[in-house]
């Protein structure tokens, strides 16, 4: 057995395992010239907390993202499945285009929206030009009270797919007899929605919250392409601040954004615990 | 059975075949040696075939020699190298600009001082590379700051350029208010992939008016941007951010692009850009550069009302190489740094790319379709006091960052007042 899953534990050990733990070991550590590490103790994470402030910005940013950015996916994927499920004309057809999103890099999908949000030829200013609204006109990445709202549906554009497949397959997966017991109580469809259907698609939801959430906390690519983290840190996130402290400041020190990686962890450890304690079902729902 | 004679013989065979086994492979090792070289600089075609033809003319003196260029673009060098080096790894020799000193303190590159020859390098170009006297990194391109502008935009506007090819800043202003009121973009800047485009205006102003001495200490911490110098020049270019100078995608428009927009579609007035403007302007139309017929022109940066140094410009050393200080082939690495650096190699190199250079060349004629160019390029150096660097080169860490933010982006992006300008970059940058 243990032969047999040595390649896997192997390959796991040094990508995923190593990485971490040197990450939290340099977190503690300053790399002096020639590679000397100079061990630091929590200075770094006090440097962090107390005096810097563009950290702060990205937490905001990224608390931003996360919270916006979950509720809408989810909320949005939701409502996409139930108009799904419905079996409305097309059905196939769209369900096809609103997944498709999901199966892009979001190299190919940061490019594809800095196009779009372009102040001069974007299509999206062009819309609104034709529909006589030029006065709403922006350059939308551009622009620090519009940035991070341009990324955001970018992202949700990319991902409202995937949650209305997942919650498709559990809406298919939802005991017949229960919905047909409630329509022939003639509950309204909205009441069925409310105190049915939700309910009993707790568990799917609980969890796509917290994937959703995991994966907004960790936001890089998208922001990365299509803004760089500006302007004026509008657009920063913790992610990309490491990045920017670990390959863009003139240092091979890998202390300091080891020690932002760390505290990252560390929070969003405790966000998804706090989540799920208080998501969970009070109730076992028996049907 | 085997007796003891035959035993003696089949050990004599195992040694003679092993003793001829290792000969074969350490004579197979010791005259076949890969040299890699990873380059910025992947879109350039002129610079790729340069570099490309060093690397063949080197294999054709050293038989078994193969030199390996692995091509990027800037961001993802840096990256491969940052990780490939801490981890003893990475290539015999890479791309280096001057801004990156990181390589030379942390102890990741060797000094070249008796491995290269310096004979054939500008002492000025030598001296940016050089820290408590050696030398880290072999300097190639040479680069001063320009504006390129469109000469039958400006006769449209009914502007003259100056015989000293340098405006006044109220002339400078009205340049841009006249391009404006045209429907013409004055500036094709933008600063959707690079940290240094949208300060070209701002920081070629604060050099003139401040000098190079103070100009300098501005940018290590020395002098505070609360100077009224300083707010001047903030001040000034505001009122170019104010009048339009900028196109509206400043913020996310690239470098590449803004190249085009200068010389193709929509079309601008002006662009400021080092002189390595060259590598994308002057490749074929159908390859993304300036159409043939393109009326180009180059113009000093204006002059400073009360500047102390009005003829100052900055030239600087961009695209250069060192050696890995964990390269196996330091020598071989040397020689390859040796054979982009002859007086033949350096001569090819203004003449296919059509920029500076840190070798020494003694070119007194141009030719081909470009000369007039050259000519007027050199025309634009008569009389200058050269200030070596950039603000970047100056800069680390915080301030860095903030300069990107502010002094490239935010401030010439029309996002920030000047007294909130000027606050954010004391606040990164001032010592005192």
């Amino acid at each position: 057995m243990v032969a047999f899953l040595a390649p896997a534990l192997l390959i796991y050990a040094g990508f995923t395992v190593y990485p971490v733990l040197r990450t939290f070991y340099n977190s503690v550590h300053t790399v002096r010239p020639h590679g000397v590490l100079e061990y630091v103790g929590l200075r770094n994470f006090a440097e962090l907390v107390r005096v810097d402030p563009v950290f702060w910005k990205a937490v905001g940013n990224t608390a931003i993202f996360a919270i916006a950015g979950t509720t809408a996916d989810v909320v949005g994927g939701l409502l996409l499945a139930l108009s799904l499920f419905s079996r409305p004309p097309f059905a196939k057809f769209l369900r096809v285009v609103w997944f498709t999103p999901v199966l892009m890099s979001y190299v190919v999908v940061g490019i594809i929206w800095v196009w779009i949000y372009d102040f001069d030829w974007g299509f999206a200013n062009l819309v609104l030009r034709w529909l006589h609204l030029g006065a709403l006109t922006r350059s939308w990445l551009g622009d620090p009270s519009t940035a991070l709202a341009s990324v955001l549906v970018t992202h949700i554009w990319k991902w409202l797919g995937f949650n209305m497949i997942i919650f498709l397959a559990a809406l298919y997966a939802l005991p017949g007899e229960v919905l047909g017991a409630a329509e022939l109580d003639n509950c309204s469809g909205v009441a069925k929605l409310v105190h049915i259907i939700v309910p009993m698609l707790r568990p799917t939801i609980v969890n796509l919250l917290v994937l959703s959430f995991i994966g907004k906390m960790m936001i890089f690519d998208l922001v990365w392409v299509m803004t760089g983290g500006g302007p004026l840190w509008s657009t920063e996130t913790v992610s990309t601040y490491v990045y920017k402290r670990a390959f863009d400041w003139n240092t091979f020190d890998l202390g300091y954004p080891s020690a932002i990686a760390v505290l990252w962890f560390g929070i969003i450890i405790a966000f998804v615990v706090m989540m799920t304690r208080l998501l969970r079902p009070r109730d076992r729902l028996e049907f | 059975m085997m007796t003891g004679l035959t035993r003696r013989y089949l050990v004599a065979a195992a040694l003679m075949m092993a003793v001829a086994f290792g000969g074969a492979m350490s004579k197979a090792t010791a005259e076949d040696v890969t040299l890699t070289v990873w380059s910025h600089e992947a879109d350039e075609l002129g610079k790729v075939a340069f570099r490309e033809l060093a690397a063949r003319n080197l294999e054709k003196s050293h038989p078994g020699l193969h030199v390996k260029i692995t091509w990027y673009e800037k961001n993802p060098l840096i990256a491969a190298l940052k990780t490939a080096l801490p981890a003893g790894q990475g290539p015999d020799a890479f791309y280096v600009e001057p801004d990156q000193t990181e390589y030379i303190t942390s102890g990741y590159v060797i000094p070249l001082d008796t491995l290269v020859n310096w004979t054939t390098i500008q002492d000025w170009a030598r001296k940016v590379w050089m820290v408590d006297g050696k030398t880290y990194g072999l300097p190639q391109e040479g680069y001063t700051n320009e504006i390129y502008y469109n000469k039958s935009l400006l006769k449209r506007f009914g502007v003259t350029l100056p015989a000293n090819a340098q405006f006044t800043q109220s002339e400078f202003f009205g340049l841009v208010t006249k391009a404006r009121a045209a429907g013409v973009t004055p500036i094709a800047q933008g600063v959707g992939d690079r940290p240094f485009p949208g300060a070209y205006i701002l920081g070629e102003a604060l050099l003139r008016k401040l000098g190079p001495d103070d100009y300098r200490n501005l940018f290590t911490g020395k002098l505070s941007f609360q100077d009224a110098r300083v707010v001047a020049v903030f001040t000034w270019v505001k009122t170019l951010v104010d009048a339009g100078a900028y196109p509206k995608n400043f913020m996310t428009l690239k470098l590449g692009e803004s190249h085009y927009y200068f010389y193709r579609k929509p079309g601008a007035l002006m662009l400021p850009m080092g002189s390595w403007y060259t590598g994308r302007a002057f490749v074929p139309e159908d390859k993304g550069g300036q159409p043939k017929d393109f009326p180009l022109g180059l113009m000093q940066f204006p002059a400073m009302d009360g500047g102390a140094c009005n003829e100052c410009k900055t030239g600087g050393i961009g695209a250069s190489f060192a050696i890995n200080a964990a390269s196996k082939h330091k020598e071989l690495a040397a020689e390859y740094l040796n054979a982009m650096s002859t007086p033949e190699m350096g001569k090819r190199w203004i003449e296919t790319i059509y920029l500076q250079t840190a070798v020494k060349v003694d070119v007194k004629e141009f030719s081909g379709p470009y000369a007039s160019y050259f000519k007027e390029l050199l025309e634009r150096q008569k009389g200058a006091k050269y200030f070596i660097g950039m603000p970047r080169n100056l800069i680390t860490g915080q301030c860095k960052d903030t300069f990107e933010q502010v002094m490239n982006a935010g401030f010439p992006g029309g996002l920030l007042p000047v007294d909130r300008a000027l606050q954010t970059m004391n606040q990164a940058c001032y010592k005192g």
